[in-house]
């Protein structure tokens, strides 16, 4: 026994045991990677090597395309968290030419007077963002169409990065003593209402959700009446409509007053 | 000499006992390869069988994940295909309708970070990966309501994110779908 090598083809136990171990991996093999791919026809296999290279979790780009075209403009802005977070000095000297026509109804400051939303301190990938979409015609405002209409890429990028650059300023209804609702802090997780708090900077921020502190509350509800009904849809992939339609009148009231009255 | 013997037999013992154990190995592996492919085949738990990718930051611009194309579409094989996209904080459509008693298709997939996809009641229970495409087949077998949470957390308003799933009678599914290519059944 002990002279006899115990690696070798005429050992005939370790014949039988590697050959019975490759048996199984071979088994396994066409088993896992065509038979059981095969037998799912929700997977539309082309033959055995697409089976093999699914199985084996080969990427491949969802390339189908839409059946159903949209029949109004989307948002076509490609949001990220680092959009336009870098201070370009020379943006922001360009956007302050530009940002003259804007001053009518924004304030020379980038903070308004009428109801039109404050831009001072306002995040430069959310105004560029609403400028694009204004252009594209995905928000629609006989106001701001032509303004944006008549606007580069460029142009936009440098008002934008000008308006973030201008420090925010409280609006005369200031008031941080004023209690936040319950909407802004918590949501209504029962109705499908993550709080606002969650995505417009208070708690966290979303990129392309505007600050909404110091805010006109008649701007505010306005916009979301627009997003519940459905009048405005620039809000890609419906982030903002989702919620807006849960919001009941009178939390669209709270939060509208609840923002004006923030710094 | 009767040492001699006891070292004979004392081997053949060790190999049978041997041989049995290691065919009783064989079995447990063969029956555990056997288990994987018949839960694989009956569709109790499986891994997706393909790996499709999808640009999360692009989803809206072009492809089936634009707003227009997601919720439920009828094929023309009388499966059912839903398409939807999970994002922070909410699932668009927000509610999903399909018929009970046919063969359902999810694709759906994340517009920013990992969210959940469960659906109550179903052994529906996988996840949302941003840059991938998540499809899964399913069938109801009853009409009925179910609750679409995010399972995964996905920030601070992911208390806020779920959607619902109403499946209703195949009848009237397709009397829905032939008014509309894509249905949905938010209010
Ligand atoms: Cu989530």
């Amino acid at each position: 026994m002990s002279d006899q090598p115990l690696f070798s083809p005429r050992n005939p136990w370790f014949g039988i045991s590697v050959g019975v171990t490759a048996a199984i991996a071979v088994l396994s093999a066409i088993a896992g990677l065509i038979w059981l791919p095969l037998a799912q026809p929700n997977l539309k296999l082309a033959g055995v090597w697409d089976a093999i290279c699914s199985a084996a979790g080969v990427p491949r780009a969802a390339v189908q395309e839409a059946g159903v075209k949209p029949d109004f403009k989307t948002s076509n802005v490609v949001m990220t968290s680092e959009m336009l977070t870098k201070v370009d000095q020379v943006s922001i000297g360009r956007g302050a030419t530009l940002a003259q026509r804007c001053a009518i109804c924004h304030g020379p400051q980038g903070v308004s007077d009428a109801h039109s939303p404050n831009l001072a301190g306002q995040f430069a990938a959310v105004t560029y963002k609403e400028l694009n979409d204004f252009k594209t015609g995905a928000r629609v405002s006989v106001v701001m169409g032509p303004f944006a209409a008549a606007m580069s890429d460029q142009d936009m990028k440098d008002v934008a990065a000008y308006y973030a650059y201008l420090p925010r300023v409280p609006s005369d209804n200031l008031d941080t003593g004023r209690a936040a609702p319950a909407v802004v802090v918590t949501g209504a997780p029962m109705r499908n209402i993550p709080p606002c708090g969650s995505c417009h900077g208070d708690i966290d921020n979303k990129a392309g959700s505007p600050w909404l502190g110091g805010q006109s509350a008649v701007y505010i509800k306005a916009q979301l009446e627009a997003f519940a009904s459905g009048a405005r849809r620039n809000d890609i992939s419906q982030q903002m409509r989702n919620i807006a339609r849960r919001m009941t009148p009178e939390e669209i009231d709270q939060v509208a007053h609840y923002y004006e009255a923030q710094p | 000499m009767a040492t001699e013997t006891d070292h004979s037999l004392g081997e053949a013992v060790a190999a049978r006992i041997e041989r049995r154990w290691a065919t009783l190995s064989i079995v447990i592996v063969g029956l555990l390869v056997g288990m994987a492919a018949y839960i694989g085949i009956h569709q109790a738990t499986m891994p997706q069988g393909r790996v499709e990718t999808a640009d999360p930051k692009t989803l809206h611009l072009s492809g089936e994940f634009i707003e227009s194309n997601l919720g439920s579409e009828m094929e023309a094989d009388g499966s059912v295909t839903v398409r939807a996209i999970g994002q922070q904080y909410s699932f668009t459509p927000q509610c999903v309708v399909v018929p009970a008693e046919t063969p359902i298709t999810f694709r759906a997939t994340s517009a920013d970070v990992v969210h959940g996809f469960l659906i109550e009641g179903t052994n529906v229970n996988t996840m949302l990966v941003p840059g991938y495409v998540t499809a899964l087949p399913v069938r109801f077998k009853a009409p009925g309501d179910h609750v679409m949470p995010c399972q995964e957390f996905c920030g601070i308003g992911h208390q806020g994110m779920w959607g619902k799933v109403k499946v209703i009678d195949k009848a009237a599914f397709r009397d829905l779908a032939a008014a509309k290519r894509r249905l949905t059944c938010v209010d």
